[in-house]
């Protein structure tokens, strides 16, 4: 019970069709993201993975997330060996042992704030009132207790991010992953949002956030370099 | 299960509500479609029932000679021809026929008993055994004699309808009511009798024809309809071909010309509806594939344009946990949330329009759950069919792309 995550010689290679004018002779070409990646995350860790664009950083979250599957190399999730689920297994770990915060927060339009914290609730069997009453705790623990029947259109970006967190938050899962979850705020508001990940990292989570930007990976106990798909 | 059930049935709900538009449309073209298949099984269960009774109060064994030749139709033909003339001949001469009743009545009568009025009854004129001459029970006192006939009696034979109207719980036998200031003593009263659109059948008084003609002022020599009942009724091809050369030869019809008469049995108002029947179905049922098709169609089309706008949606729920199958159903929830309410409309415009053409007497309907079955049944597969193209789609779509808008 050491390791939240445990990544061994990851590799990705995305391959791209060849061209179809009759030129064979090139067959398929493929783009290394990732070249061989080993790296421990610890339980109760907060982790920043810094890079430029292009070093392969976001992708390896995706494939930390369940999102993506290496092309080679093993990995372990809380124990499960993460490479050989199937589909709905890594559906059932997303949901369960996975908080996801995103650049863009990917809040549905047409649900209220609460009703998109519910959301990962509803693939994991729980009943709605129950959803309900956590989904109003974590509204209220982020500052959004007043805020809780609005829409998404009429919250400012810090705001839907918060939403977002209390969402990720909903199923309580040991590790909450986060890609460039301040690249679309104002440096204060960027602030409040990073105060708020140490306040849940202090709570017991694991936390791995993908950026770029110095300031943000500060807040971290531990940074990861990644350039052109190594570890530097 | 139930609770993930109930909560993707709302959030489908939502979804559907948040594109309107959208949904309007495929809610259309499916009610329409609904509309015209409810129509079908209407008037065909309507005109079943019709036949069904058509036959029960024909009698398989009837035949109903009209004046005039219906399927002619020529211009300034008569239609008064038969005679009392032709009724006493073919009850003398015509083989296999045991009842032969000629037919008059005057419609829009005005009934009283006591104080009470009773507006537009359709007063009939029968010789004798009305009710087993047209299949029709009696459910207190007697028919029709034939001493009555005779006799002109003022006797009357009360339907139901004038029979609740002007008596109530009252039993109307032995009472005197007046048809035009004329005394009649009621002698029996006939069962109700479901009606099969144009007008109430029970809304009738039956008196002796004799009496009908003389105290009315009506043509004493010329009738408007006969009806001939026969034994043996498996020769009823044979039956109406004999009476159909003695009505020929009675009204000395040279052989090039018409019938000035119409034979009808319950076979042939089969036949006849029947047709209409198979007319009706093919036209609607074109009406309706079409329509169903078309509503598919949009749908399908619809919710591939769906998918691809809500590919972040469907990115984001993959990425929260929701299985392929979730996505899936989430999908089809929302198709056949669409067509079934499409389903719920189709059923009562085609309902309403059912109802608009009886009243005009166009159509009969009959209302079934049968009806209620096939419109949800059908609107559910037009969503489920058409709906799964672009669900499975949905549920396919690799939640990184889909997060990042690349449906």
């Amino acid at each position: 019970m050491t390791s939240a995550i445990s990544l061994e010689n990851i590799t990705k290679t995305f391959w791209q069709e060849p061209r179809k004018n009759g030129d064979s002779s090139e067959g398929r070409r493929g783009v290394h993201v990732l070249k061989g990646i080993s790296l421990e995350i610890a339980r109760g860790e907060f982790m920043a993975l810094q890079g430029t664009s292009g070093s392969g950083k976001s992708t390896l979250l995706q494939i930390i997330g369940l999102l993506d599957r290496a092309t080679s190399g093993s990995y372990r999730l809380l124990g499960h060996d993460a490479q050989g689920l199937d589909d709905d297994a890594q559906s059932d770990l997303r949901n369960q042992a996975l908080g996801f915060i995103f650049q863009s927060f990917y809040l549905i339009p047409y649900a209220t704030a609460l009703e998109n914290v519910v959301l990962p609730g509803l693939y994991s069997h729980t009943p709605r009132s129950e959803l309900r009453r956590r989904a109003a705790e974590l509204l209220e623990r982020v500052g959004l207790g007043d805020r809780m029947d609005f829409r998404p259109a009429g919250l400012s970006g810090g705001q839907q991010q918060r939403v977002a967190m209390a969402r990720a938050l909903l199923n309580e899962p040991d590790i909450i992953l986060a890609d460039e979850p301040t690249g679309q705020l104002d440096s204060r508001t960027s602030r409040e949002i990073m105060a708020l990940f140490q306040d849940v990292n202090e709570s017991g989570k694991t936390i791995v956030l993908v950026t770029h930007d110095e300031e943000v990976a500060r807040v971290a106990q531990r940074t990861v370099h990644l350039a052109d798909g190594k570890i530097v | 299960m139930f609770t993930v059930f109930s909560s993707i049935h709302s959030m489908a709900f939502e979804a559907v509500w948040a594109y309107k538009l959208r949904s309007f449309f495929v809610v259309l073209g499916v009610a329409l479609g609904i509309a015209s298949l409810t129509l079908i099984i209407m008037s065909v269960d309507g005109a079943n029932r019709k036949a069904m009774e058509i036959v029960e109060m024909f009698g398989p064994d009837a035949a109903f000679v009209l004046g005039g030749n219906f399927k002619k139709r020529a211009a300034g033909m008569r239609t008064l021809t038969l005679s009392h003339e032709d009724a006493t001949r073919i009850r003398q001469s015509l083989p296999g026929a045991y009842l032969v009743v000629p037919m008059r009545a005057q419609v829009g009568r005005t009934v009283k008993y006591r104080n009470k009025n009773y507006q537009d009854v359709f007063i009939v004129g029968a010789t004798e055994n009305y009710g087993q001459v047209w299949n029709w029970p009696l459910v207190e006192g007697r028919d029709i004699r034939p001493e009555d006939e005779q006799a002109g009696a003022r006797v009357a034979l009360v339907g139901d309808k004038p029979a609740r109207e002007l008596f109530g719980e009252e039993s109307p036998v032995g009472k005197i009511i007046f048809i035009k200031d004329i005394p009649f003593q009621v002698v029996g009263r006939l069962a109700h009798r479901g009606g099969a659109g144009g007008g109430d059948p029970n809304n009738r008084i039956i008196i002796p024809l004799s009496t009908l003609t003389r105290r009315f002022n009506m043509d004493r020599k010329y009738f408007r309809a006969l009806r001939v009942k026969f034994y043996e009724p498996e020769y009823m091809d044979a039956h109406i071909e004999n009476l159909r050369l003695l009505l020929r030869h009675l009204h000395k019809l040279k052989p090039e010309e018409d019938d000035d008469f119409t034979i009808l049995t319950a076979d042939e108002v089969l036949k006849f509806l029947s047709v209409f029947k198979g007319g009706l179905t093919i036209f609607l049922g074109v009406t309706a594939t079409i329509a169903m098709l078309v509503g598919g169609f949009v749908l399908a089309n619809l919710f591939t344009i769906s998918v691809s706008e809500r590919c972040e949606e469907i990115g984001l729920k993959r990425a929260l946990g929701a299985h392929r199958s979730a996505i899936m159903f989430q999908f089809l929830m929302e198709a056949s949330l669409l067509t079934l309410l499409g389903g719920f409309l189709g059923l009562a415009l085609g309902y309403g329009l059912g109802k608009f053409l009886s009243r005009l007497d166009i159509l009969t309907i009959q209302f079934s759950w049968k009806v209620f079955g096939m419109a949800m049944f059908s609107s559910l597969a037009v969503g489920l069919v058409f709906g799964l193209k672009p669900a499975r789609h949905a549920a396919g779509l690799d939640p990184i792309r889909a997060l990042k808008g690349e449906g």
